[in-house]
């Protein structure tokens, strides 16, 4: 199982995106009962002033279903999921959540996944951890491996090959 | 008191600072930390990728540790976030409890939701108490001015369950002022690391993290402390590289509270891996 299983636009994404699609019809009809656009989410977001993020714009586009130009859009990608929007809104919408969902239909419509999520999932997915155990330096200049430092072994999945079979079944579940 | 360390990913294979200090000075406090073989990544950083994913490999460390029936100390704020809502949507939905669960059941596991979940500081906070840390303190921190930072996802949503509260978390701050030192108010407290997009926009993310050190190093604070070792890597491994994006020379010691304690307990600065610190920490003298 490769990572092409979860990012490729071939038929076993059906499934998956059946699901997200349901996710956000799930929030859209949450959204258009509750949401009133008072733009408290925007006036917090971590993500506004430096990158445009604007959650309550983000939660309009949802209400009137334009879900597509969203997906296409880099916009979503900016989100820092700092989940002050969903702590902080009065009605109990949770922006984050919707840009959660449109970043995973990106995905699973073929979108190009940015920047090193790629090689994030590419680890996760063959040895079960996010990197590989690194050596570091100290303050003079002298490397340091786990065991200079006289940490124990690290937790890791023993069988790896055994966790991608279950992981891969996620995302290509009814293949 | 006995927990299973959860390490996560990042604090095991590079924050090494946190980790020699948290196994240092935990068992110093009577907290038994037991390693387990098994698990893996939390999920949370991929969330984005694919939420599924995200739960289903939470809910696999969980088990693991259910399986050998103890509960949880998450040191790392990101892990512990996905842990408690894989709890929270699992134990409150049982078909997707079932749907999981069928997943799990190739590696033998199952997730039942039994155990509880701990992070560093309502461990340190509510578990062991500040009157307990009090009584270990050999090198009172003398009004030494700090600034915390939790990081975003160790205080909210609130609706899931999160260790501190989300507009004003003190926890950090008692546990400071048992050990002598000064933790102060900032405007910026609440503010993010930038990490979350350090993935796909590096640039912004250290923006991020030069905005906030520089907002510190204005307010003339001795040092900064911290608890996730994703802000860590931020403010102090990154601490230089972040300077540039805000046109500063950055110059603030960045702790972890774990190291703080350490010192404050006298244990030696070696053991709690202060030489592994970027950031200029032996400005402070301590130790």
């Amino acid at each position: 199982m490769s990572i092409t299983d979860l990012t490729s636009m071939g038929e076993s994404q059906t499934q998956l995106r059946k699901e997200i699609n349901e996710r956000l019809s799930k929030l859209q009809a949450e959204i258009s009962d509750y949401c009133y656009q008072c733009a408290k989410c925007t006036s917090g977001c971590e993500a506004h002033k430096l990158l445009e993020l604007e959650p309550h714009k983000i939660v309009a586009l949802t209400k009137r279903g334009l879900i597509d130009e969203m997906i296409n859009s880099d916009v979503i990608w900016t989100c820092m999921s700092c989940f002050k929007c969903r702590e902080r809104c009065p009605q109990k919408v949770a922006p984050v959540e919707i840009l959660f969902a449109l970043k995973n239909m990106a995905v699973a419509t073929g979108k190009q996944i940015p920047g090193n999520y790629t090689a994030m999932l590419q680890s996760v997915l063959s040895t079960g951890l996010l990197q590989e155990i690194k050596s570091v330096s100290t303050k003079d200049n002298k490397t340091k491996t786990r065991s200079d430092l006289g940490l124990p072994e690290i937790s890791k999945p023993t069988d790896p090959a055994k966790l991608m079979g279950t992981l891969s079944k996620i995302a290509v579940e009814k293949v | 008191m006995k927990y299973a360390l959860y390490p996560g990913c990042v604090m095991p294979t590079e924050q090494y600072a946190y980790e020699l200090s948290i196994r240092e000075v935990l068992p110093k406090l009577e907290v038994e930390l037991v390693d387990i073989k098994g698990f893996s990544c939390c999920g949370e950083p991929l969330k984005s990728v694919n939420q599924m994913l995200t739960l289903s490999l939470s809910a696999r460390n969980l088990a693991i540790a259910e399986k050998q029936g103890l509960d949880v100390y998450s040191p790392c704020p990101m892990c512990h976030f996905s842990l408690r809502e894989c709890k929270h949507i699992l134990d409150n939905n049982k078909d997707m409890m079932d749907r999981i669960n069928s997943m799990l059941a190739s590696e033998d596991l199952s997730y039942k939701g039994t155990g509880e979940l701990m992070h560093t500081v309502d461990l340190l906070h509510d578990v062991i108490g500040v009157e307990e840390i009090k009584k270990h303190v050999k090198n009172p921190l003398k009004d030494l001015k700090l600034a915390t930072h939790y990081g975003c996802h160790l205080i909210r949503p609130s609706e899931i369950g999160r260790p501190v509260n989300s507009e004003n978390p003190q926890k950090m701050e008692a546990v400071l002022v048992a050990l002598g030192a000064k933790p102060l108010f900032y405007p910026e407290k609440l503010d993010c690391c930038g990490a979350p997009i350090l993935a796909n926009l590096p640039e912004s993310s250290l923006t991020k993290t030069g905005q906030k050190l520089q907002a510190i190093q204005d307010q003339d604070f001795d040092a900064m402390v911290d608890v996730c070792p994703w802000c860590h890597k931020m403010f102090d491994s990154r601490q230089i590289k972040a300077g540039e994006t805000v046109a500063a020379k950055l110059e603030i010691p960045v702790l972890y509270l774990t190291q703080l304690l350490g010192l404050a307990f006298g244990i030696k600065k070696e053991k709690l891996g202060l030489d592994l610190n970027i950031s200029p920490v032996n400005k402070l003298n301590l130790g």
